[in-house]
């Protein structure tokens, strides 16, 4: 604020030379910019690096307790690329994420043009129930997720039971590594869809109608009119749904995590957070899981940068 | 380490707490010994699962703040789900606990690594010295010096409604075996109720044929040995009783066992002993976080037996139990020392023995209660009870869940043989990872 009227002074008396002003305007942005690189700094920046030098050392619970870590170069990361398991994961991982991103972008995306149709009324009726998706915490879903595939008193068994006349009490969804991503997929892609339908909503319901109009009048079909009409308004909007996307289903942990806790054969069904926090703070390889996160993001960020540059020079051409 | 303690809630021990928290009160003849130095400080005790008794917790700060005039002493308690994770920041930062309960299988990890602070040869021989259980010290010793004492130790015993199961408790393991697939209904009736993921109830199996866990080959190599000849016959006695005498989901994990026998489904059930106070407990939870058990029914009359081993008499069976160590960094050393004196006095442990678990002391095994039979079966249970291998090494197999999943496995009819190699070989690439 004292910054405000430091500018807005000067500014009024026309006799003054304009040189002092010049030199003076640069300070403010750089003084209003210090705050956020400053708790970015602390609260990523430093993390960030203290992680890159984890990375190339030895560091165990002993080194936590403060022994001296020893510096072993690449080591980490040689062993990390040497491990078939790292791979596994890491396939796993991308496969995952291709299957939820798609998924989530084609319900969201669908649950917006629902929602343009709907009128008022019904369309607060399904914007509630996507706010109460969106606000339940990830833990709570996914427990309720497990307890509705539970093998013994499941909703899905007993219903099941019920309508085959077979007895599915017993049947066991989460040990079988296809049953367990499945389920998953479920958990994840029924949390992300609020947001990916709302921000389409909120994109879809700024076309013009006159332009829609005119290619309904010149003939466009309705899909042809999302097609060729809809989605090159909101391309960028898409774009930023996609990338944020990728990286919230490749990183994703909680999910994961208490899946497996409820039942699911962990070596079968990491994925890269699990996989990093299982070899950091479970095993005490800190060394270790640092230079997995370090590829790890290394890769998240060449996906988001080709794709973000991608879309960028098409929209020059 | 044990996961079952959160089976046993709080409130289950109302009954025993009762008449406990008489002899509680007698702690207070020790005042004022030591009150010169305690400053206005608190030490903060994490204890682990709901396994430690009310009135152990009550006579422990009672008396702590009676002796250390002006201090306080906080209970904090921990979850065994994720333990290994939380101890290895939360006791490398800055707010750190001062005594902490650890399972004895977990142990080493910390006890390697400088986490828990040193019990001078003088302490551990105030503390009680050759009295305590000599497995349990060996499991917190860390390059001939102490770092984790024992807290308490527990056994397995099989529980049964004589209700449900009219024979005679069998003599030999192969009996068990048999007996309890004759008494297996399909999807009714579990001769032996067996969830998935239970791996504790396997190694007696295992060891009662001549296999063992992992063994360290004269040049520092560990070689696992459920593949061996003994581990194979061990483990396919063990899956013939998942798939020929259970009908518990193959994925489960072995919580809330009252549930299904208090249902009235299990003919026998392999459980910590402290599993009758879930068991025997009434329908109507006396607190509101209770949970109910079954006495009007089949709790009402439990009966248990130690497992039988291969030629009579009791099989060896997993020794759970807990050990308890100083922070490091803990703030005040000296006081979280005075703590843990009160940890392994004599009343204290007594208070550990009356609920059925094995107190720290040898000497103090005669307070568990001999009455009934499942005071007998798990002291007899105890008595050989083993441990899994002793390197700081076997906390990550179990922080990897490795075991729990080729039960897991087993139970969904996988190949015995294949099981066993892939097991011993992620056993193998951990312990000499």
């Amino acid at each position: 604020m004292t910054l405000a009227t430091e500018r807005a002074a000067p500014a009024p008396p026309a006799a003054p030379p304009p040189v002092r002003l010049r030199r003076k305007t640069p300070v403010v942005p750089w003084l209003l910019l210090a705050g956020p690189v400053l708790i970015l700094g602390v609260l990523t920046g430093y993390p960030v690096l203290r992680m890159l030098v984890m990375s190339f050392q030895e560091y165990e619970r002993a080194q936590v307790m403060g022994l001296p870590p020893e510096w072993v170069g690449l080591d980490n990361y040689t062993k990390v690329l040497g491990d078939a398991e790292f791979w596994e994961v890491l396939g796993r991982s991308i496969v995952f994420m291709v299957v939820a991103v798609v998924l989530t972008m084609v319900f969201g995306t669908l649950i917006a043009l629902l929602m343009m149709r709907l009128r008022k009324g019904l369309r607060l009726l399904v914007a509630v129930g996507l706010l109460l998706a969106w606000s339940m915490p990830p833990l709570s879903s996914t427990t309720i997720w497990g307890w509705i595939f539970d093998t013994e008193y499941g909703l899905v068994n007993n219903l099941l039971t019920r309508i085959t006349g077979e007895r599915w009490f017993g049947h066991s969804w989460l040990l079988d590594p296809i049953g367990f991503f499945t389920i998953l997929t479920f958990v994840i892609v029924w949390g992300a869809i609020p947001f990916v339908a709302f921000t389409m909503y909120a994109g879809l319901s700024q076309i013009p109608g006159e332009v829609l109009e005119a290619a309904q009048l010149d003939g466009a079909g309705s899909f042809q009119r999302f097609r060729l009409v809809m989605l090159p308004y909101v391309r960028t909007i898409v774009t930023v749904l996609v990338v944020l996307s990728m990286i919230w289903d490749l990183k994703v942990f909680p999910q994961v995590y208490a899946l497996q806790d409820i039942g699911g054969d962990r070596e079968k069904t990491n994925t890269i957070g699990v996989y990093i926090y299982q070899m950091g703070m479970g095993q005490g390889h800190f060394g270790v899981a640092s230079a997995i996160a370090f590829i790890f993001t290394a890769i998240m960020l060449l996906l988001s940068v080709y794709y973000v540059r991608r879309t960028i020079k098409e929209e020059e051409l | 380490m044990w996961r079952e303690e959160d089976l046993v809630k709080k409130n289950r021990l109302v009954a025993v707490s009762a008449t406990l928290l008489m002899t509680a009160t007698l702690g207070a003849c020790g005042t004022g010994t030591n009150s010169g130095d305690s400053a206005d400080t608190e030490v903060r005790v994490w204890l682990v699962g709901t396994d430690t008794p009310d009135e152990a917790r009550d006579y422990l700060k009672k008396t702590f703040e009676e002796q250390n005039e002006g201090a306080t002493l906080v209970i904090e308690e921990q979850t065994w789900d994720g333990l290994v994770d939380k101890y290895t920041t939360a006791l490398a930062g800055s707010d750190v606990p001062d005594v902490v309960e650890v399972g004895n299988t977990q142990a080493s990890a910390f006890t390697s690594s400088g986490y828990f602070s040193e019990i001078t040869a003088e302490e551990f021989e105030e503390l009680g010295g050759s009295d305590l259980l000599p497995g349990f010290v060996e499991a917190g010793d860390w390059e001939g010096k102490h770092f984790a004492l024992p807290y308490y130790a527990g056994s397995r015993a099989v529980f049964y409604s004589p209700e449900l199961v009219e024979d005679e408790p069998p003599a030999t393991l192969d009996e068990y075996v048999d007996q309890a697939k004759d008494l297996y209904k399909e999807g009714k009736f579990s001769g032996h109720w067996w969830p998935g993921q239970d791996w504790y109830n396997a190694l007696p199996f295992v060891w009662e044929n001549g296999g063992f866990i992992a063994e360290q080959a004269a040049d520092g190599t560990w070689e696992a040995g459920f593949s061996s000849e003994g581990g194979i016959a061990g483990l396919s006695q063990v899956q013939d009783l998942m798939l020929n005498a259970s009908n518990a989901p193959a994925d489960a994990q072995e919580t809330d066992l009252q549930i299904p026998f208090c249902e009235g489904k299990i003919g026998y059930l392999s459980a910590p002993t402290w599993i009758q106070w879930s068991i025997n407990a009434p329908e109507e939870p006396e607190t509101e976080d209770g949970v109910p058990g079954c006495a009007s029914t089949y709790g009402g009359d439990l009966e248990a037996f130690p497992l039988p081993g291969k030629d009579g008499g009791p099989a060896q069976v997993f020794a759970g139990g807990s050990n308890i160590a100083l922070a490091q960094k803990s703030a005040n050393r000296e006081l979280a020392y005075e703590a843990l004196k009160i940890i392994l006095s004599d009343e204290y442990q007594t208070i550990i023995g009356k609920t059925g678990l094995i107190p720290a002391k040898v000497s103090l095994a005669g307070e568990v209660p001999q009455d009934t039979s499942i005071g007998k079966a798990g002291v007899e249970a105890a008595a050989t009870a083993r441990l899994t291998p002793a390197t700081p090494k076997w906390a990550d197999v179990e922080a990897q869940t490795v075991l729990q999943t080729h039960m897991t496995r087993l139970a969904n009819g996988d190949d015995v043989e294949q099981v066993a190699a892939d097991l011993d070989a992620e056993i193998e690439s951990i312990l000499n990872g």
